[in-house]
């Protein structure tokens, strides 16, 4: 039974990964390049949820909406000014800038709030068990907001104009200019999606562990792996990898160490390269 | 008649030399214009620069005598310029109708008129469910060529519509071609299967080394046993 | 004071011998290496502990932690480069890193963890008399510099040279010219490993004591901001990047005097948002860095 109640970790573990994952994919299919900031942006989202929260006497619930809103916007404002500039360049140049803006970010959150962890402001709700296994509320409401994401994720993909039009930005940028898609206002939308995405993901990760400096760098790697393994540019892909990831990381704990849990991003992450570079669910990369 | 695009003094290249060295061109009102010439001639670079896809370096674009080189190509788009892309023009891990769904959602937003898409390509509505990448390169094509038409455009801009395709399928597209125009829409092509091209153009633009070499009617160009001494630059009266 | 700039000026000589190695990968190889810390710790590591569990002399440790960093490193290059984009690459080779300073960290048997490895023996630290030692540190130092630059440099003007830099501008290309390319970028990764490698021991020499901390992420930024200061590829600006770098960031450090009102903390955070402003504003405004990059006439085609 404890290989289930791991597996049930694993699961809520994946789950929580799914919204930065969808954020990885989005991006990646929009701006054509990894992005590492992703993880510092969870950080402050969280932590601003966590002004809102702890130190203003919010509840978590509009603690979080707002922080998420607000990651929108901010992540509009810094693409603005950090990859706006750098359009043009390669994505080495990108990524390479992503990781300064991920180290100015995160180092935000230390200047502002330390080293030591934090937690939000909740009722600590007793846990409870389903046929044998234990959960919490904490829980619950991770599986809740994520599948609810996951579901608005796929309507807006599908059914609305913005996201035909980032689908089409993904697949093929220059003809979509000439079937009248402005780019800009794609790419503005795209980051204001995945800036919402990421503060979700920021304070389900502060609900689950606590809230420090490197909470979400320390995701960085699975996410990504995640994202990859699903088929960078599939939202489908980037919900079912994360959910894969999660649970083959924490099920390796049973075997491993438990400080060589990132081990199974990379292997996947260099499995998926190898034998399937498109990952389950992605296209395979055309060269133009 | 009236010339509703036109192009002055164009200069564009990609990297240190410029591959379009001063082209003048005009596109009368309602009519066909191909433009043939040999490969590397600039004939892409020509389309690419009108639409906007690269920035001309000097001269003028117009679009019934507004000036086109500032605007980007959703601008141009919605002044009225319809491209048709050589390849990679369809959106390939899109639906048929999701990529016909964009170009009606992007290309014409406010404008009026009712879309050619369904009245000239009826064939494409059994596929409307399939990943345009599904499509057969002739199918493609023809999706291609109703994108732009969603709107009724003022100008349709195509690069090499025939390439790679059956004769069959190449006599069926500039069928369409012919029928588009009927309806009143301009239409500027860049073309290697020059006799069928001209076969259905008024005039015909000659293309060299990127520079305008003749400019002539289309069926005058035609008559001619050697197409090569056009690109050479000799002995056809200029219009 | 005197004795603070040697200091400077060797840490300067050891950081740049690393820029310049991520140059060579990055900048003609164009295989960029975000895992450059996680292999930095190796060669620092696979010196210390050839010196004090396998008793080696200095010069074997060096040769040593050069050829291990060397083959992780084209191992790493022949397992992923199947998959060419460069943007995988760099994924795959921020998660080596990562592993490889997890391995510094937890592996106590070998590494001692957080504990770290101390008394080090500098190279012919008993031979020469304390007072000099540190003049000889820096001469040793200035001298393995030169040799890195001089290799790489004799490297990049040779045909080997001219092939890196064609798999870099395009590998569809030099593929049907006929080029090996894989083999070509396993080799670019591998020799520029072993040159991190010897910026490692360079490293461990330095300090006599090394723990998993000296080698984070703050590492990566610095060689990063060298090599793109000195602009991708020429070497000559990459030193000069290194040591304009270096000489920013450690000084730096006395901002702690300057502003009594911050923690150390909050200290480090700014110095950590100072690199990565920095980083992006290099970027944004320098691309070309201070330098030009040596190309030979023939190869502008």
């Amino acid at each position: 039974m404890y290989i289930v109640q791991t597996a049930f970790n694993g699961v809520i573990t994946g789950v929580i990964m799914t919204l930065p994952a969808l954020a990885v994919t989005l991006l990646f299919g929009v701006l054509k390049f990894p992005n590492f900031a992703v993880g510092a942006m969870m950080t402050v989202a969280a932590y601003m949820a966590f002004a809102l929260n702890a130190q203003l006497g919010w509840p978590l619930l509009a603690a979080a909406l707002t922080a998420a809103l607000a990651m929108g916007v901010v992540c509009i404002a810094l693409d603005q000014v950090t990859f706006k500039p750098l359009r043009e360049r390669g994505g080495i140049t990108l990524m390479v800038a992503s990781l300064g803006l991920g180290f100015i970010l995160e180092n935000i959150a230390r200047f502002a709030y330390g080293n030591s962890a934090r937690s939000y402001v909740i009722e600590l709700a007793r846990p409870f068990r389903v046929a044998d296994i234990r959960m919490n509320w904490e829980q619950m409401i991770t599986l809740g907001v994520s599948t609810a994401a996951m579901l608005a994720m796929y309507v807006l993909l599908t059914k609305m104009p913005m996201g035909r039009a980032m689908r089409a930005v993904a697949d093929n940028p220059a003809l979509a200019l000439v079937r009248g898609i402005e780019s800009p206002r794609v790419i503005r939308w795209t980051w204001f999606i995945a800036g919402i995405l990421l503060g979700g993901g920021g304070v389900l990760i502060g609900m689950d562990r606590a809230l420090e400096p490197p909470m979400g760098s320390n995701y960085l790697i699975s996410v990504f792996a995640a994202a990859i393994l699903g088929g960078l540019g599939s939202p489908l892909g980037a919900f079912v990898g994360a959910i894969v990831i999660g649970v083959v990381s924490e099920l390796s704990t049973l075997v491993l160490p438990p400080n060589y849990r990132i081990g199974i991003p990379l292997v996947a992450i260099a499995l998926v390269l190898i034998f399937r570079p498109q990952g389950l669910f992605g296209q395979p990369y055309i060269r133009k | 008649m009236s010339t509703i695009l036109s192009v002055q003094g164009l200069h564009a290249g990609y990297g240190a030399g410029d591959i379009l060295k001063g082209i003048d061109a005009a596109l009368a009102q309602g009519a066909i214009v191909t433009m043939i010439g040999p490969n590397g001639s600039g004939k892409s670079t020509f389309v690419k620069t009108v639409v906007g896809l690269l920035a001309a370096r000097q001269g003028r674009i117009e679009l019934e005598g507004a000036c086109l080189n500032d605007l980007t190509p959703p601008k141009r788009v919605s002044a009225g310029l319809a491209y048709v892309p050589q390849e990679y023009n369809v959106f390939r891990n899109l639906t048929v109708l999701e990529n016909l769904t964009i170009a009606r959602e992007f290309m014409g937003v406010g404008r009026s008129g009712f879309g050619l898409d369904e009245e000239l390509f009826p064939e494409l509505g059994i596929h409307y469910r399939k990943p345009a990448g599904a499509l057969s390169g002739g199918q493609r094509q023809m999706l291609a060529f109703a994108c732009a038409l969603t709107v009724r455009p003022k100008v349709l801009v195509l690069d090499e519509p025939s390439a790679g395709l059956s004769p069959l399928l190449m006599g069926t597209v500039f069928d369409k071609i012919k029928k588009v125009n009927s309806l009143g829409i301009s239409v500027l092509m860049v073309e290697q299967n020059a006799i069928e091209a001209l076969r259905i153009s008024d005039t015909c633009i000659v293309l060299s080394g990127g520079r305008v070499r003749a400019v002539a009617p289309a069926n005058q160009v035609l008559g001619m046993k050697d197409l090569n001494s056009l690109y050479l630059g000799e002995a056809v009266a200029e219009k | 004071m005197i004795s603070f700039l040697i200091l400077m000026s060797i840490v300067v000589c050891f950081s740049s011998v690393l820029a310049l190695a991520l140059n060579f990968q990055w900048g003609q190889g164009g295989m960029v290496n975000f895992g450059l810390s996680g292999f930095y710790t190796l060669g620092a590591y696979a010196a210390a502990l050839l010196m004090l569990k396998a008793g080696a002399n200095t010069f074997f440790a060096v040769v040593g932690a050069m050829l291990i960093v060397a083959a992780v490193c084209g191992l790493v290059a022949l397992v992923t480069l199947r998959v060419i984009e460069e943007d995988y690459f760099a994924i795959v080779t921020l998660g080596v890193g990562e592993m490889l300073r997890l391995v510094s960290l937890n592996e106590d048997w070998l590494t001692k963890g957080a504990l770290g490895l101390a008394g080090i023996p500098r190279p012919l630290g008993d031979s020469v008399p304390p007072e000099m030692y540190l003049y000889f540190l820096l001469g040793v130092s200035l001298l393995l510099l030169a040799g890195t630059y001089a290799v790489l440099t004799v490297i990049a003007r040779s045909p080997f040279g001219r092939l890196v830099r064609a798999v870099r501008e395009d590998d569809v290309v030099a593929a049907t010219l006929g080029k090996n390319v894989l083999w070509a970028r396993v080799r670019i990764f591998a020799i520029g490993g072993a040159f991190i490698g010897l910026a490692g021991s360079m490293h461990s020499f330095y300090y006599q004591y090394i723990d998993p901390t000296q080698f984070t992420n703050i590492v990566i930024a610095y060689a990063f901001m060298a090599v793109i200061a000195g602009g991708r590829g020429a070497h000559l600006g990459t030193i000069a990047g290194a040591a304009v770098v270096m000489v920013l960031l450690e000084g730096s450090r006395f901002l702690k005097d300057a502003i009594p009102s911050l923690n150390s903390d909050q200290l480090a955070a700014i110095r950590i948002i100072i690199i990565g402003a920095g980083l992006i504003a290099l970027l944004v405004w320098r691309p070309q860095g201070f330098l030009k990059e040596y190309r030979l006439r023939t190869e502008l085609e």
